[in-house]
């Protein structure tokens, strides 16, 4: 492989992303909150790099910093120019707490809670290190996941956070996603809000208590645009957007930009094509992949040795043709990849590394 | 890359960072002693070269079977030397890479005729340790453990020795365990053990493997030919 190839003559199976594309989607977020309070938190689990993170913050309307699902996430994006990072999940092991806490001390650090116990295991492992660690709770609005389930939590966990020296009470943050699978614009505005408003709500609960708030971190890529409407919420921790994703089409002010180029290996008859692209390479938890561009024709099974091609009519890839898939979870499939290849106007142009592969700990 | 907490040796697996890819030696040996002899054991499913290595030491192998070229780089770079890729090479320059190599090894491009063994060989010797960092309503526990770190491609995993306890959902960084509200419940820090319903998945996601005997730490084997696909 090397810079200025044809894409098209790339060894494959091969992560492409369409730079013009990826840019196009950056531009889109960043013009809308453009002029606005409102910010973006870009979400490293989407992309899991910092070149693609340095893009979103040279773009504007950012926080300046990042989204984390994970603590070694946060240190690969803090240690690759992230300015502040929040960890939106929960902490609770002292390793993983130590190691917030020295993140904590060198950039301002966020982690999300949803407990006491997780508050005083937080308060031990930052007093160990004299570091302050910022702390949001997380609020479950639909995803049965993590997050209190009652408003009145919230403000016993803000009062909590508060009076414990070295955390530092910030904020609400919530997760969700649309319930339809093609959501309109009317749709997604109402239930998005929705979600939202119950974000606000727990937000003004806390302040009415006397905590003061000044992160309301919420939404995703699905309401960056719903969130923008109310002058609650700070920032939106959005990531889909970056590369897309087949359910993602509705947002279709969004490109696809990432896809797994693969080749044609054999031809068991006319109407059906073996690839070289394992399920390992694209994961597939939500359908099969999209095959584009070939008309008439889809993907109809993928395993660990590779991927059919099927056509109800003869289907012209012949062996060694490259073919294009699209993901329909684009976050597995970047956490399958430790680089993507740069692609505009299909000619290589740069490598795009994803240092945050396979940061689950 | 995968950014773990190595621990000494002798570590209790409960201690180790998670989520983990643990590997119970013992049954991995016991496998590997099973395994008919004069086969090909198929590496590509656990990438790892000191897997396989026990597993061609157990089975006098005939040697290994590996999916693609980039594999076979890998394991001929860890000393193995008798190699068939399973998939087709249809470019000149996989074809260029394979004739470089052959120059090293015996590099099989078709079948031998040398039956494939090994896809089996991993049957419950791989788990993924995982804490529960959230408890945040009775009969729920949410999990590290997500897809991202044990797959959903081919299912959920199933909780090892907690029959009541059922992954309800795979988020892509948690794992959400259902259970019911008259059991005793799943506290904060609790520590489990799941078992993936593929492993060669788990292979793809994680770049370390723990390699555990009698609940201590033994030692951890890089992944190395995790993503050469």
């Amino acid at each position: 492989m090397k810079i200025d190839t044809a894409a098209r003559d790339l060894e494959t199976p091969v992560a492409l992303i369409d730079l013009d594309a990826l840019e196009h989607n950056i531009g889109v977020v960043a013009r809308h909150y453009r002029g606005k309070t409102i910010r973006l938190r870009p979400h490293g689990k989407n992309h899991k790099s910092p070149q693609i993170l340095a893009m979103q913050m040279a773009a504007g309307g950012t926080v300046g910093g990042v989204c984390a699902a994970k603590v070694s996430e946060a240190e690969v994006f803090v240690n690759n120019g992230a300015g502040n990072v929040l960890v939106a999940n929960q902490v609770v092991d002292a390793d993983k707490i130590r190691r917030l806490a020295a993140l904590a001390k060198r950039v301002d650090t966020t982690v999300a809670v949803d407990n006491e116990v997780q508050i005083e295991r937080l308060a031990a492992g930052t007093r160990a290190l004299d570091a302050t660690l910022g702390i949001v709770i997380e609020i479950d609005t639909m995803m049965g996941r993590g997050g209190v389930r009652a408003i009145e939590h919230a403000v016993k966990l803000a009062r909590q956070a508060s009076a414990t020296p070295h955390l530092r009470f910030r904020g609400v943050m919530s997760h969700q996603v649309p319930t339809r699978r093609q959501p309109d614009r009317s749709v997604r505005f109402e239930e998005g809000g929705r979600y939202i408003e119950r974000v606000i709500e727990a937000k003004r609960a806390i302040e009415d208590a006397g905590f003061p708030v000044d992160i309301v971190s919420t939404g995703e890529s699905w309401t960056y645009d719903v969130a923008a409407t109310y002058p609650d919420v700070t920032e939106i921790e959005g990531g889909t957007y970056i590369v897309m994703e087949v359910p993602y089409a509705y947002m279709t002010e969004f490109r696809y930009a990432l896809r797994i180029m693969g080749r044609v290996v054999a031809r068991p008859d006319q109407y059906t094509a073996i690839g070289d692209v394992p399920i390992d390479a694209i994961a597939a938890p939500n359908g099969l992949p999209t095959l584009e561009g070939v008309e008439g024709a889809a993907v109809s099974a993928i395993d660990h040795h590779g991927i059919t091609l099927s056509s109800d009519t003869p289907l012209a890839l012949g062996i060694g043709e490259p073919f294009f898939l699209l993901s329909h979870q684009q976050d597995m499939t970047v956490n399958r990849w430790e680089r993507f290849l740069g692609v505009r106007g299909g000619i290589v142009e740069t490598i795009i590394e994803a240092q945050a592969r396979g940061c689950v700990n | 890359m995968q950014r773990p907490i190595v621990k000494p040796v002798g570590t209790p697996v409960e201690e180790i960072d998670t989520p983990a890819l643990l590997v119970d030696i013992e049954r991995l040996d016991a496998n590997a002693d099973r395994l008919p002899a004069r086969t090909r054991i198929e590496v590509w499913v656990h990438k790892t070269p000191a897997i396989a290595h026990r597993q061609a030491a157990g089975a006098d192998a005939a040697g290994i079977a590996v999916r693609s070229i980039a594999e076979a780089e890998v394991f001929a770079a860890a000393g193995f030397d008798d190699i068939r890729v399973l998939r087709p090479l249809v470019t000149p320059t996989a074809r260029q890479r394979a004739a470089a190599l052959g120059k090293s090894v015996r590099l099989v491009l078709a079948d031998d005729g040398v039956p494939l063994a090994g896809a089996d060989a991993l049957d419950g010797v791989v788990t993924v340790s995982s804490l529960v960092t959230s408890a945040p309503e009775p009969g729920r526990a949410i999990l590290d453990c997500g897809q991202k770190a044990i797959g959903r491609d081919f299912g959920d995993p199933v909780i090892v020795d907690h029959d009541a306890l059922r992954v309800s959902a795979g988020s892509a960084e948690h794992g959400v365990v259902a259970y019911p509200a008259d059991l005793a419940p799943l506290a904060i820090g609790d520590w489990l053990e799941l078992k993936p319903a593929d492993v060669a998945t788990v292979f793809t996601l994680h770049d370390f493997a723990y390699a555990v005997r009698e609940g201590a730490l033994e030692a951890v084997w890089p992944i190395s030919a995790r993503g050469a696909f």
